[in-house]
């Protein structure tokens, strides 16, 4: 199941979204041009892993000699600290610790995808027109079909 | 069941005492012999009261108590600690001094009569490179089977104060040992000093528990690997929750020492080892036997702390566990953990 999350343009850099997917809440992520997702769900008691804070990898050579590696890919559940790597969900607290479930993120063409099909139909044919029992008439004004062509980030659940 | 006996262990803690300071005056120069006078420094009993009425006797004083030590509790080797250095005193100069002499009276009195004998050696927690140089000194006698330290202290043993002193065992591949007790200058909490005996007797636990956190969360294992630490008389059935708590919170805060790489309960495992007396354990041998699985038995190492009277647990700790789990803590766990200086 592909979900849409939002236009492309309006996830920069640096930037988080939740979104639902079914019963699931879900984390995007746009860390330095590259989308992760992972489930807002810690594995250790269920906190809203997904709002918590991101860092990079703290790497010591001994004590008091520490510098930070990578982009900050690892996301730290708000209620007890447990770090959890963005692309793989895996933790790194010792062998035993389940994974949160991670998602792949793309960008797709909203032209490809049934959602942004749907809601361009929408548009034409609002589901409220419909309810009401009113069928379109011959007057069409001009439009512009802004969404179709532009690029979504999708996440596949 | 075992019907545990002692015989033929290795005793990892056994007291001796010089029965004054007198005794420890031919090993100190002049100056330091009339410093001792002008002073009036004398040899306390750190573990009773002065003068209390008391069944544990006082540690042997010299060849002759301790061999009659010996002839009841035929170990196969037994590891003397001396912790006379303990105090209040706050001269590095003294400490190191007095360092030298106890362990060349501990070589002249006992180790030179008795192959069966190792000791512990005591260094000054007050002047590291003084501490340093008598690991040093003894370099190549093969007697000394560790590095004794009081586990309360000045400062946390991780601290890179004692670097030097912890690099310099690592080498020689000595344990550090921590003793109950120790410079009872300091209070035994970090709240304050204690009004009562029984609260200082029993703060041998925890502050056992902040040198064994202290060590792991400064990083000295990340420097050297190897270091084996020992606690003799500290107790050892406060692991599981403690271990537990220390690997928990380590989860939610690992990034304020990223050395530690590991859960901490791994380098305390590898790294540490804990005597039998005494133990602080449940009445029935079953939650006995259940304690001994927590904690893990190859952590333990047999001690008699003799004359040190805690009444019967090592007693009641080796009888209630299986033959494999009471041999590996009678002799196995130390022969193991020491390597050649006890073979």
């Amino acid at each position: 199941m592909k979900v849409v999350v939002c236009r492309l343009e309006d996830f920069p850099e640096g930037e988080r979204k939740i979104v639902k997917a079914g019963p699931r809440s879900i984390g995007v992520f746009n860390v330095e041009g590259e989308f992760f997702a992972i489930r807002n769900r810690c594995p250790h008691q269920g906190g809203p892993l997904c709002i918590g804070r991101l860092s990079p990898w703290a790497v010591a050579s001994g004590p008091g000699k520490v510098t930070m590696d990578g982009p900050p890919r690892l996301v730290a559940c708000p209620w007890h600290g447990w770090e959890y790597d963005l692309e793989t969900g895996q933790s790194f607290m010792g062998p035993g610790e389940t994974r949160v479930k991670a998602y792949e993120v793309s960008v797709a063409r909203g032209d490809t995808l049934e959602d942004v099909r749907q809601a361009e139909a929408d548009v034409r044919v609002p589901a409220a027109a419909r309810a009401a029992g009113r069928e379109p008439g011959p007057y069409v004004a001009e439009t512009f079909p802004v969404y179709v062509e532009e690029d979504y980030v999708v996440v596949e659940v | 069941m075992t019907v545990a006996t002692a015989t033929e262990a290795i005793d990892c803690d056994l007291h001796v005492a010089p029965a004054g300071v007198d005794t420890l005056l031919p090993y100190l120069d002049e100056y330091w012999r009339s410093y001792i006078d002008d002073a009036t420094i004398r040899m306390g009993q750190a573990a009773y009261p002065m003068g209390a009425a008391t069944t544990g006797a006082a540690p042997a004083g010299n060849h002759e108590e301790l061999t009659a030590v010996l002839d009841e509790t035929r170990p196969r080797r037994a590891i003397l600690s001396c912790l006379a250095l303990d105090g209040v005193h706050r001269n590095p100069h003294y400490g190191a001094a007095m360092a030298t002499a106890i362990n060349t009276w501990m070589r002249d009195e006992f180790l030179e009569r008795d192959e069966r004998l190792r000791a512990s050696m005591v260094v000054s927690t007050l002047d590291i490179p003084a501490a340093v140089a008598e690991v040093e000194r003894w370099d190549g006698d093969g007697r000394f089977a560790q590095v004794l330290l009081p586990v309360r202290n000045d400062i946390p043993y991780g601290n890179r104060y004692y670097h030097p002193l912890h690099a310099a065992a690592h080498e020689r591949g000595l344990p550090i040992a921590l003793h109950a007790w120790g410079r009872g200058g300091n209070a035994p909490t970090t709240t304050g000093v204690t009004t009562s005996y029984l609260e200082d007797y029993a703060s041998n636990a925890h502050i056992a528990q902040t040198q064994m956190m202290s060590f792991v969360a400064e990083g000295v294992f990340s420097e050297l690997p190897e270091l084996k630490i020992v606690f003799l008389e500290c107790g050892f059935s406060w692991l599981p929750p403690q271990l537990w708590r220390f690997d928990k919170d380590w989860k939610g805060v690992w990034r304020e020492v990223p050395w530690v790489k590991e859960r901490p309960s791994e380098y305390i495992r590898r790294h540490m080892r804990f005597t039998t007396e005494p133990a602080q354990l449940p009445q029935d041998p079953e939650q006995i036997a259940q304690v001994v699985a927590m904690v893990g038995p190859e952590l333990l190492l047999y001690a008699s702390d003799h004359p040190h009277e805690h009444g019967a647990s090592s007693e009641r700790l080796l009888a209630s566990l299986g033959d494999e789990d009471a041999e590996a803590i009678l002799r196995g766990n130390a022969a193991a953990f020491y390597g050649g200086s006890i073979a």
